[in-house]
């Protein structure tokens, strides 16, 4: 697991090297993910060690995102008027992309399945 | 005494009970999505924060170590993508062109929105990521500067509205076909969404994961250069 967990550190930290030599937007974890994708795809399957790294570190995400996510409560008066246009944002905005996606990709699927 | 109060341990024990009492809540509650870990958890330790009257961001301080795995988290998604990419085979097209398109509707349709009810800039920054995975979306809005607490806020509440509203909006529609179904939910409602549709069916979890992966990837790259442009 250890062994898996250096992998991933590995991938992040040469991930964000990268960032910083080439001055990319991209954050430095998301760079690694594509590096670890690639070097995935060049070994052609997953090293044990790395599949029971992932998987601990994967379950242990809800865990990770409580204490960022309590900061809600804590916002104060200065967040108050953004309420109404958060809401909005997200409720509506999350409906309206399911169907959206829905129909573009019944669309698609529809003319490649005739082609 | 009080000392103890401020210091990590206090910090992490909290963190390490409000998770026990959340993944209690949630299996008991036959895992209903306003009760998912991330919520009942992370109102768990506001409550006992303010019963104790301590401070949010003192907590934070204490506990950001944890929040720093969150990097090596992102580059573990890469093990369940290259797991997942067999499933393009013969639908390659349509699933990567709705996924590039989905996903820009998906932040932009969100900032729009916001804009219209006349959300700040801070708001702005923090809703481009609604639609990606958390881990994904705090390292993006870090480095455009948003503020971390509402990006989580607006992944989780789209992932809640995603699930509780796509079984009546694609009946509706009239999608059924469980790849198509759990793609379009994977892509809108990323990890949240991913687990609702493995209790459909293992074909929608696993096509569900996929769009997750890639859109979250797809996402991550294309928000901070749209944000260089337009910001």
């Amino acid at each position: 697991m250890l062994a898996g967990f250096l992998t991933l550190v590995g991938c992040q930290l040469l991930g964000e090297f990268i960032q910083r030599a080439l001055g990319l937007p991209l954050p430095g974890p998301v760079i690694g993910m594509l590096l670890l994708f690639i070097g995935l795809c060049i070994h052609g399957n997953v090293p044990k060690d790395l599949e029971i790294g992932s998987q601990r570190l994967i379950e242990l995400l809800p865990m990770l995102l409580m204490a960022p996510a309590a900061g809600v409560f804590f916002l104060g008066a200065g967040f108050a008027d953004q309420w109404p246009a958060f809401i909005a944002a997200v409720t509506l905005g999350t409906v309206s992309t399911l169907v959206f996606c829905g129909l573009l990709i019944r669309f698609l699927h529809g003319r490649n399945k005739r082609t | 005494m009080s000392e103890l109060m401020h210091g990590p341990l206090f910090a992490i024990t909290l963190t390490l009970l409000a998770y026990q009492g959340a993944m209690f809540l949630y299996t008991r509650s036959g895992r209903a999505a306003m009760l998912h870990p991330t919520i009942s958890g992370a109102t768990l330790i506001a409550l006992a924060l303010m019963l104790l009257q301590q401070d949010y961001h003192a907590y934070y301080q204490n506990i950001n170590w944890l929040t720093f795995l969150l990097g090596p988290a992102t580059v573990a998604l890469a093990v369940p993508l290259y797991r997942q990419l067999h499933l393009l085979r013969n639908m390659a097209g349509p699933l990567l062109i709705t996924v590039t398109v989905g996903a820009i509707f998906a932040s932009a349709s969100a900032l729009i929105i916001a804009w219209l009810f006349g959300a700040n800039h801070g708001t702005l920054l923090s809703l481009a990521t609604k639609s990606i995975t958390t881990p994904i979306a705090i390292t993006v809005t870090q480095d455009l500067g948003g503020i971390t607490t509402i990006a989580v806020a607006s992944v989780i509440l789209t992932g809640v509205v995603g699930i509780t509203t796509i079984t009546w909006l694609f009946n509706k529609l009239d999608i059924q076909d469980d790849r198509l179904w759990g793609f379009c939910l994977g892509l809108t409602a990323h990890a949240i969404g991913t687990s609702r549709a493995f209790e459909r069916s293992a074909v929608a979890g696993a096509f569900s994961s996929l769009a997750l992966c890639l859109t979250g990837t797809f996402t991550a790259i294309f928000v901070p250069f749209a944000a260089r442009w337009f910001m």
